[in-house]
C-alpha cells in the first residue's frame, strides 16, 4: 500500500550522492534558491534557515538544517515561543509532507465523474483562466454570493479574504464551527477576546482541564508548560469520559457524564459564590452582572450537579474549594473538543467566569496579542464591495452572536444542500478538506451535487480535491513564503526552504493571478511574494535579508484595548461581562444557564471523537512517517460493555447512527465510560490518490450528525448517539445514504 | 574523555512519538526499522482507578557491551566516549549481537534478504556536526530524554527519586543492569510493569559471550544466516497475506487494554 524505496535501494542511491543522509524514501531535498541567495549557508553549503511549522495551526518556529546544499533535519527553534526548541512528532515528520510521493504537482482538470479521481494535467494558464471564467459565469447568473469559498486559519487568509469579499460574495467558511467556536464566542462575550493566553508561571498551583487533553492534542509549548507544571507538583484535575495520556498524569481523573460538564461548572460556581470563595474586590472593580449571576447560580448545588455528572457531591465541593484555594494561582482551562453538546456554549462561559470570579486576570490569564499588527504595512488596496445578500451559514440573521470570521461552517454546508435562502453554485475551497471535516459526509457529498463547479487547492488530492473539477497545487509549507507573523514584540518569517515541487505555487502566488484573471488586481498590489513581504517590514526599517536571516524582525506591539485607557476589556462594558447584555438583547440567557442535553437511548452509545499526538485533523494521515509511528484506528469500547456483547480486541463492530454507518475493528479497554465508545478522526479517506491512508480505518464524518449550538453556532460533535453490533466479516459497510452519483 | 549518557524519567513520557519521528528522519531509517520503541505498561487497574506508563526504548550504550563481544567481523565497536556505534559496511548479517543484547535492542530489517541491523547511535553524525544532543533528546517536549555527561545524569536520577521519593521507585536502571549501561531510566512503577528485561539475573554476559565468540560464532553465524533467511521468507510471505507495511513500535505489557 505504502509506496517505499528499500533501504537497499536508497543507499544505491545515496551512494552515489555525497552527503548526509534525510529522511529514508528520498534523497536529500535541495535547498531552495531563495535560501541559497540570502547568504544564511557557508561556502560548503552548510547552515541553518529559520522557518515555521505547519503541521498544525500552533506555528512553531523551525531550523532547517542544511548540509553540503541539502535539507537533512528539521529542528525547534530555540528562541521561538511556540516550539522552544521542541518539536511534536507532526513537526518532526514536515520533510515527509513536502516529499509525499502523493504530491499534486501540476494543475489538474477533471475528466471522468466526479468522484471517480479522472484528472488531466493542464497548465497553469488554463487551469487559472477556468477558473477565473467559471467563477465569472456563476457570478454574472446568480450573483456573487452564488460562490461559496471556504479555508483553514492560515498566514495567507487576508489574501484568501481579499480573493472573496472583493469578488463581492459574503460566503466564508472556516473550520472552526467544527472546533471551538463555543470557547471564542463565549470569551468573547465575557472576556472581549476570543482566547486570552494562559500564563503557566512558577506559582501556578491548580489547572482545571475540561476535556482538554493537551498532552495529546499537542500545542508543544503549551503540552510542555503543562508537563513542567506537573513535574512542579501543580495539581491537575482533569474531566474526560476517556482515561486519555493527559488523564494517566493528571492528579485526579473525572470521568464525567459526557454533555454535563455544565452541570459540574455551574456547581462550582454555586459555591464559590454562595460560599464567598471569590475574589471580591477584582470582581466588584471589573466585573458586571454578579447579581444577575449569583441569584442564577444559586440553584445549581453539588447534589444536583451530582445526579447529572456521575461525580460525587463531595467531590465537586471540595475542588470548588481547593480552587479558590489556590487563587490566583488556579487555571481553569477553556477545553473544546471531548464533549460538545447543543449546551456547550453556556459550559465555556461558566469556564471563563470561574476565572474571572477567583481574580486570575494578568496572573494566569492575560491580553493575547492576535495575529494582526499595527506596526506592520501592507499592500494599498480599495475598499470592498458592499454585499447585501445574505450569508448561507445563517450569520447574523440566525446566529447574531458569532463573528463573520468564524461562521458556522456545517449549517453553510447545509443551505448548500437546501438552496436556502438561495441556491449556491461554486465553492472555492483552499487549504481544506470538507468532505472529511463537517459531520455527514453523505450530506456534504449532498452538497457537491448542487454545485456547478468546485476548486480546491492544496498539496496532495485530499478527498475534497478528489470530487473537485479543478485541483490548483499548492506549494508546501516549507517550499514559501506566507504573509509574517505578528507574535509578542516580534514578526516571525515562513520562507522556502525547498524549491516547490514540480509546478507547486504558493497561496500569495494563486490567489494574486486569479484576482488579476478576475478584474480584481487592485487587491493584490504586490509583484511576488517577497514584495509583499517587503511592503509588511517597510514601516519597520528592516529588509528582508535581516528578517531571512534571523527568521524573524523586531516589531513595536500593537497597543491592547487594557493598555490604551480605562477600557481593560473589549466588551460592551468594559469590564468583565458575567452578566452579557449582548447576548440578553438577541434573546439568549445573558448568564450561564443549564440546558439539559439529550441522552442516548437503551442500546446506545456517546460516539466521542479526539486527537491523538501523531495527526492532526483530516490532512496527516497520507504522512508516512507519521503513518508509521500511529496506532491502528480502532473504536474504543469499555471493557465489562465488550464481554456482554461478545467482543475482544479487533474484532469488527458495525457502528450505526442516525445518518450513516461503518465497519471498524474494537479496542477492549477500561480507559471509557460503558456509555461512550471512541473514535480518531481523520481516518477512512474517499481519496485514492492518498495512497498511504487510503483504506486506513473508518471516517467518524460518516457517523457524526449535524447538531448546531443556536448560540455559538458550534457543532455539536458528542451529540452523535451510535449503535454497535459485532460482524463477522471485515469488509467496510456501504453509508446508509448512496455516495455522491451525479456528474 | 566524557562519557555520554541519557537520562529517561518515565514519569514525563507523554508517548507522543516525537523522539521515534525524529530519530527516523535524522539517522535515515528504513520506513519498516525503528531504532526507538514505546515501552508501554497498558491501561491497568480498573475503572476509574487506572494506571497507565510508557517510556521510550533504546540502545542502553553499556559500559562492557555483550553485542561488541558477539561481533566476529568489528561492525560494532565501542568508542572512548561510551557510543556503541555499527559500522553496515562491515556487518555481514550473521545476527549474532541480536542473541547478545539482553535489552533486545539490534533489531534486523527482516523483510530484506541481506538484512543489515539497525540500532541507536547515539546520533553520532549529529554530535559530530556540533550539536549539543541527539534527536530525541533535541526535540523531546516534555524533557522527558535528557542528555548530557554520564555521571551528570546518573547524578540526576538519584536527585529526582530521593527528592521526590512518592513519584519514583527506589530504582535508577541501567545503573547497574549488564554491568552498568550509559542509558537510565526512572520510574513509578517497576520496571517490570514497563516491560522492561527483568533484571535480577542480569550480570555481565560479555565474558561469556567473548569465549562463545572465540570458540564457536563463525559456524554459529553461517547457520544463523541461513535459518534468517527462511525468517525473512516467512516474513515476507506473511505480510504479503496480511496487507500489513506497520511495524511494530509500541511494545504493551498488558495485552488485554490501552494499546490504542
Amino acid at each position: 500500500m505504502t509506496k517505499t524505496i528499500s533501504r537497499r535501494d536508497f543507499l544505491k542511491i545515496s551512494a552515489a550522492s555525497v552527503g548526509a543522509l534525510a529522511v529514508g524514501q528520498m534523497l536529500p531535498p535541495m535547498v531552495a534558491k531563495a535560501a541559497k541567495e540570502s547568504g544564511v549557508l557557508n561556502a560548503a553549503g552548510d547552515g541553518v534557515i529559520s522557518t515555521m511549522c505547519e503541521m498544525c495551526v500552533w506555528r512553531c518556529g523551525v531550523l532547517a538544517k542544511i548540509k553540503d546544499g541539502r535539507v537533512v533535519k528539521l529542528d525547534g527553534n530555540p528562541e521561538h515561543p511556540h516550539s522552544n526548541g521542541n518539536l511534536c512528532p507532526r513537526g518532526q515528520s514536515g520533510l515527509m509532507n513536502t516529499y509525499d510521493p502523493d504530491r499534486v504537482l501540476t494543475p489538474l482538470i477533471r475528466v471522468g465523474k466526479r468522484g471517480e479521481g479522472k484528472f488531466r494535467e493542464a497548465s497553469w494558464e488554463e487551469a487559472l483562466d477556468l477558473v477565473a471564467s467559471k467563477m465569472t459565469e456563476i457570478k454574472n447568473k446568480y450573483g456573487a454570493e452564488a460562490m461559496v469559498f471556504s479555508s483553514t486559519h492560515n498566514l495567507s487568509q487576508p489574501l484568501f479574504e481579499n480573493l472573496l469579499y472583493a469578488f463581492g460574495s459574503p460566503n466564508y467558511g472556516t473550520q472552526r464551527s467544527l472546533c471551538f467556536n463555543a470557547m471564542i464566542v463565549a470569551n468573547t462575550m465575557t472576556y472581549g477576546m476570543e482566547e486570552p493566553a494562559r500564563i503557566y508561571d512558577d506559582k501556578l498551583k491548580y489547572i482545571l482541564l475540561t476535556g482538554r487533553n493537551l498532552l495529546e492534542a499537542i500545542s508543544t509549548s503549551e503540552t510542555s508548560d503543562l508537563s513542567h507544571a506537573i513535574d512542579r507538583g501543580a495539581k491537575v484535575v482533569y474531566l474526560d469520559p476517556r482515561y486519555t495520556k493527559t488523564a494517566s498524569k493528571a492528579t485526579e481523573w473525572l470521568p464525567i457524564k459526557p454533555g454535563n460538564d455544565l452541570a459540574f461548572h455551574l456547581a462550582l460556581l454555586h459555591i464559590i459564590i454562595g460560599e464567598k470563595l471569590y475574589n471580591r474586590s477584582f470582581v466588584e472593580k471589573n466585573t458586571v452582572g454578579f447579581d444577575e449571576l449569583k441569584k442564577e447560580v444559586s440553584r445549581y448545588t453539588p447534589e444536583w450537579a451530582a445526579a447529572l455528572t456521575g461525580i460525587t457531591a463531595e467531590t465537586i465541593a471540595r475542588i470548588a474549594h481547593e480552587f479558590a484555594d489556590a487563587a490566583p494561582h488556579a487555571l481553569a482551562h477553556n477545553g473544546w473538543r471531548t464533549s460538545n453538546f447543543v449546551n456547550s456554549f453556556h459550559t465555556q462561559r461558566a469556564i471563563s467566569i470561574l476565572n474571572a470570579l477567583i481574580g486570575n486576570w494578568d496572573i494566569v490569564l492575560t491580553e493575547s496579542g492576535g495575529e494582526e499588527s499595527g506596526a506592520l504595512g501592507a499592500p494599498p488596496q480599495p475598499a470592498y464591495p458592499r454585499v447585501s445578500a445574505l450569508r448561507l451559514d445563517g450569520v447574523p440573521w440566525k446566529y447574531p452572536v458569532v463573528p463573520f470570521k468564524i461562521g458556522v461552517f456545517q449549517e453553510l454546508r447545509d443551505n448548500i444542500v437546501s438552496g436556502d435562502p438561495y441556491q449556491a453554485h461554486g465553492w472555492f475551497i483552499s487549504r481544506q478538506n470538507p468532505v472529511m471535516s463537517i459531520p455527514d459526509r453523505s450530506k456534504t457529498l449532498e452538497a457537491f451535487g448542487k454545485l456547478d463547479f468546485i476548486v480546491t487547492v492544496d498539496i496532495v488530492l485530499n478527498d475534497t480535491a478528489w470530487f473537485s473539477d479543478v485541483v490548483l497545487p499548492e506549494a508546501s509549507y516549507l517550499e514559501r513564503y506566507d504573509p509574517l507573523l505578528p507574535f509578542g514584540d516580534k514578526v516571525f518569517l515562513r520562507q522556502p526552504v525547498i524549491e516547490p515541487q514540480g509546478q507547486a505555487k504558493s497561496a500569495l502566488w494563486i490567489y494574486k493571478q486569479l484576482g488579476e484573471r478576475l478584474g480584481l488586481s487592485d487587491y493584490f498590489q504586490y509583484e511576488d511574494e517577497e514584495d509583499y513581504i517587503r511592503q509588511q517590514l517597510k514601516p519597520l526599517g528592516v529588509t528582508l535579508e535581516e528578517v531571512k536571516a534571523k527568521g524573524y524582525a523586531e516589531a513595536p506591539e500593537t497597543p491592547h484595548a487594557g493598555e490604551s485607557a480605562e477600557k481593560r476589556w473589549n466588551t460592551p462594558s468594559g469590564k468583565i461581562e458575567l452578566f452579557s447584555d449582548t447576548l440578553a438583547k438577541v434573546g439568549f440567557s445573558g448568564v450561564p444557564t443549564w440546558d439539559e442535553p439529550p441522552q442516548p437511548a437503551e442500546g446506545q452509545f456517546y460516539l466521542l471523537t479526539g486527537k491523538v499526538a501523531q495527526s492532526t485533523q483530516f490532512g496527516t494521515q497520507n504522512n508516512q512517517l507519521l503513518n508509521k509511528y500511529s496506532d491502528e484506528p480502532r473504536m474504543w469500547i469499555n471493557a465489562q460493555v465488550a464481554a456482554k456483547l461478545d467482543l475482544a480486541t479487533d474484532d469488527w463492530v458495525e457502528v450505526t447512527s442516525e445518518v450513516g454507518q461503518i465497519h471498524i475493528p474494537v479496542l477492549v479497554t477500561q480507559a471509557i465510560r460503558s456509555d461512550c465508545v471512541f473514535m480518531t478522526p481523520g481516518y477512512g479517506h474517499l481519496s485514492k490518490g492518498l495512497t498511504t491512508a487510503y483504506g486506513v480505518g473508518a471516517s467518524d464524518s460518516v457517523l457524526h450528525v449535524t447538531y448546531t449550538d443556536p448560540i455559538s453556532g458550534g457543532q455539536a460533535l458528542s451529540q452523535t448517539f451510535v449503535t454497535v453490533k459485532k460482524v463477522e466479516d471485515e469488509s467496510s459497510a456501504e453509508t446508509l445514504k448512496p455516495l455522491y452519483s451525479g456528474e | 574523555m566524557a562519557k555520554y549518557g541519557f537520562l529517561i524519567d518515565a514519569s514525563r513520557c507523554i508517548d507522543c512519538r516525537a523522539c521515534l519521528v525524529a530519530c527516523s528522519v535524522e539517522n535515515n531509517v528504513p520506513m519498516k526499522s525503528t531504532r526507538i520503541w514505546i515501552k508501554d505498561s497498558g491501561v491497568t487497574g480498573e475503572f476509574p482507578n487506572l494506571e497507565r506508563h510508557t517510556a521510550p526504548f533504546h540502545c542502553m550504550h553499556c559500559i562492557d557491551p555483550s553485542c561488541v563481544s558477539a561481533c566476529t567481523v568489528g561492525a560494532l565497536q565501542k568508542n572512548e566516549d561510551g557510543i556503541i556505534t555499527y559500522d553496515n559496511e562491515a556487518c555481514i548479517g550473521c545476527r549474532y549481537c541480536m542473541y547478545a543484547c539482553p535489552f533486545e535492542v539490534p533489531h534486523f530489517e527482516w523483510d530484506q534478504q541481506f538484512a543489515l541491523i539497525t540500532k541507536c547511535d547515539l546520533c553520532v553524525s549529529r554530535l559530530g556536526d556540533g550539536e549539543a544532543e541527539p534527536a530525541c533528546a533535541a526535540t523531546c517536549p516534555t524533557d522527558a530524554i535528557q542528555f548530557g555527561k554520564r555521571e551528570d545524569m546518573l547524578a540526576m536520577a538519584h536527585n529526582r527519586i530521593k527528592d521526590e521519593s512518592s513519584r519514583y521507585v527506589d530504582h535508577v536502571f541501567g545503573e547497574h543492569e549488564n554491568g552498568g549501561t550509559s542509558t537510565f531510566y526512572i520510574s513509578p512503577v517497576p520496571f517490570e510493569q514497563l516491560g522492561f528485561p527483568s533484571t535480577e539475573t542480569m550480570e555481565s554476559p560479555a565474558h561469556f559471550n567473548r569465549i562463545a565468540t572465540e570458540e564457536g560464532t563463525p559456524i554459529i553465524a553461517v547457520g544463523a544466516a541461513i535459518g534468517m533467511t527462511g525468517i525473512y521468507l516467512a516474513i515476507e510471505h506473511n505480510q504479503k497475506k496480511n496487507g500489513t507495511d506497520k511495524i511494530e513500535h509500541v511494545e504493551t505489557k498488558h495485552d488485554s487494554a490501552g494499546k490504542e
